[in-house]
């Protein structure tokens, strides 16, 4: 099949999941809910306990600043969430088994999938931008800082949304997508999302300092807030690549087995 | 003789007055909600999982951040950060555990009167009021559970007590007041509620009160507007009684405006169930 079948179809697929973003606008909106009052609670209740030592890991760094970073990676998760339950649905109401059966490009459906959800966590990454601008967002970014952002975010994007079409396809039903979603809601936590990994002990520490969300975080936060990144930026940038590859190759090899289980 | 009109319909046995049969009703009633509680254990173990949660990442990712972040709220006898924090800490995981086992009663009830049970058992000879109550006794003996849980918990992450017998009992008897106050409320909310989904969302404010009260972080270091909202709202009268009797922090007229607000929103709230479920059933 020629590329340009390839793009035309995977146009027609993007065009499709951003339809179901607009007919079913609940779906974004629940997935803003969570990282929303995550924000106004921990920049509202704790900030005035977590501010000292924030303010002593980045001098002149006030706690929502700091957490913004943590929570714009919350965003991705939490929308990641509706990229598997729409692919799952997909599957199991046999829209895709329609699809298999008429001349389209096969991946399109899976490309128009992540190129939707993609726009669709950049609109809500920027809304939560605003409401963190609103609450006393100090971004220290230049041009150069937001272009490496918008970078960084839609590769975080991608990744995690590849992972979600990857278990969407995989789960027999849609509460099988829910440990993933778990997991990708939880990891933040663990890591230098809302407080510094100073401050955490023992096995937490090395758990925090290891995972993958950690550099991201701390990328996003350089970028955002002018502060040096060191070599976090390249983790970020490879733990992002792996899972986006990873994910990808994963969700042909699940999309390419036959539709009957 | 408002039982009376209620037993309207069943022929009672000569000689069994109606309160003896409301107290037996009540009885099969909490049976059949223990044994739901009993064959549907991952209810109740979700109910507890989301305070445990709360207590290890608030204890270990947050705490010792919280802890040296407390000031005036540092606990009296402990030092550093972590430990400070989980003594601080525990009053509203124990809240919270009230909080959410409350949420699987309003799920609970909600199922009942959208399955129809409560509709056949409208046409039994049962006493109306006595399903109800089934629900709450049996909420207050899974909330009890669930508190106690907790509190191990809580003891096993460096939460240490210092309460005396009568300081203990005292404790408990708030948990319960508590516990009547909330799973009265919940069975308001599970009551008017048109689905089970809406039932399993309405009652989310009681677990996020407990956040914006004097729980999670003192009073005074909140923005001046939050500070206003947490000082007045009824979580954190509830959790300085509880921290005061457990850890012996002043409780001065908390312990007063606790007992108000609880008896308050049980009373309302009990008149208010009962007042929904008087209602006819609508068709559908």
């Amino acid at each position: 099949m020629s590329s340009h079948a390839f793009f035309a179809d995977s146009a027609t697929m993007t065009r499709r999941s951003l339809r179901q973003t607009v007919r079913y606008p609940v779906m974004m909106i629940s997935s803003l809910v969570v990282p929303i009052i995550l924000f106004l609670l921990f920049a509202g209740v704790f900030s005035g306990s977590m501010k000292a030592s924030v303010a002593a890991f980045a001098p002149g760094t006030s706690y929502v600043d700091y957490i913004v970073p943590g929570i714009v990676l919350m965003t991705v998760g939490y929308g990641s969430s509706t990229t598997a339950l729409r692919v799952n649905s997909d599957m199991t109401s046999g829209i895709m088994a329609r699809l298999r059966t008429m001349r389209i490009t096969r991946t399109a459906v899976l490309t128009g999938h992540v190129i939707g959800a993609v726009i669709r966590t950049l609109i809500a990454i920027s809304l939560v931008l605003c409401v963190a601008a609103l609450s006393g967002l100090h971004t220290r970014a230049d041009a150069l800082a937001w272009l490496g952002l918008l970078g960084v975010i839609s590769l975080l994007t991608i990744a995690i949304t590849w992972l979600s079409v990857a278990i969407g396809l995989a789960a027999n039903k849609p509460e099988g997508t829910s440990g993933f979603t778990l997991l990708v809601q939880v990891l933040p936590f663990i890591s230098s999302a809302f407080v510094p990994i100073g401050s955490l002990s023992g096995a937490l520490r090395w758990f925090a300092r290891n995972e993958p969300f950690t550099p991201i975080i701390d990328t996003i936060r350089g970028l955002l807030l002018g502060m040096p990144i060191g070599h976090s930026g390249w983790v970020a940038v490879a733990w992002c690549s792996a899972m986006a590859l990873g994910g990808y190759f994963w969700s042909r090899a699940l999309f390419n087995r036959g539709p009957s289980r | 003789m408002t039982a009376m009109t209620t037993m309207s319909g069943m022929t009672p046995a000569d000689g069994v007055d109606t309160r003896s049969h409301a107290w037996i009703h009540a009885r099969i009633m909490l049976r059949r909600n223990l044994r739901h509680l009993q064959r549907y254990p991952s209810l109740t173990l979700m109910v507890m999982l989301m305070p445990l949660v709360f207590l290890l990442l608030f204890v270990y990712v947050f705490g010792g951040t919280l802890g040296s972040g407390l000031g005036s709220g540092t606990p009296v006898g402990v030092h550093g950060g972590r430990q400070a924090y989980a003594a601080y800490v525990a009053p509203a995981i124990i809240v919270m555990a009230v909080a959410a086992a409350a949420q699987g009663t309003a799920i609970a009830v909600a199922q009942d009167m959208t399955e129809g049970i409560i509709a056949r058992f409208r046409t039994m000879a049962v006493v109306r009021s006595s399903v109800l109550t089934g629900h709450v006794v049996a909420a207050a003996i899974q909330t009890m559970v669930g508190v106690t849980v907790v509190t191990l918990a809580a003891i096993g992450v460096g939460f240490r007590p210092h309460a005396n017998v009568a300081e203990w009992f005292a404790a408990i008897g708030v948990v319960l007041l508590l516990t009547f106050a909330i799973t009265w409320l919940c069975v308001g909310l599970g009551l008017s509620a048109k689905s089970v989904e809406t039932a399993s969302n309405s009652p989310m404010f009681l677990m996020l009160l407990p956040f914006l009260s004097s729980g999670f972080v003192p009073t005074d270091s909140l923005p001046t507007g939050m500070r206003w909202f947490s000082e007045y709202e009824p979580f954190t009268p509830v959790n300085e009684t509880l921290r005061g009797l457990l850890t012996g922090t002043e409780i001065g007229d908390n312990l007063v405006i606790s007992l108000a607000w609880c008896i308050g929103v049980a009373v309302l709230s009990y008149a208010w169930s009962r007042r929904l479920y008087e209602r006819e059933p609508k068709a559908g």
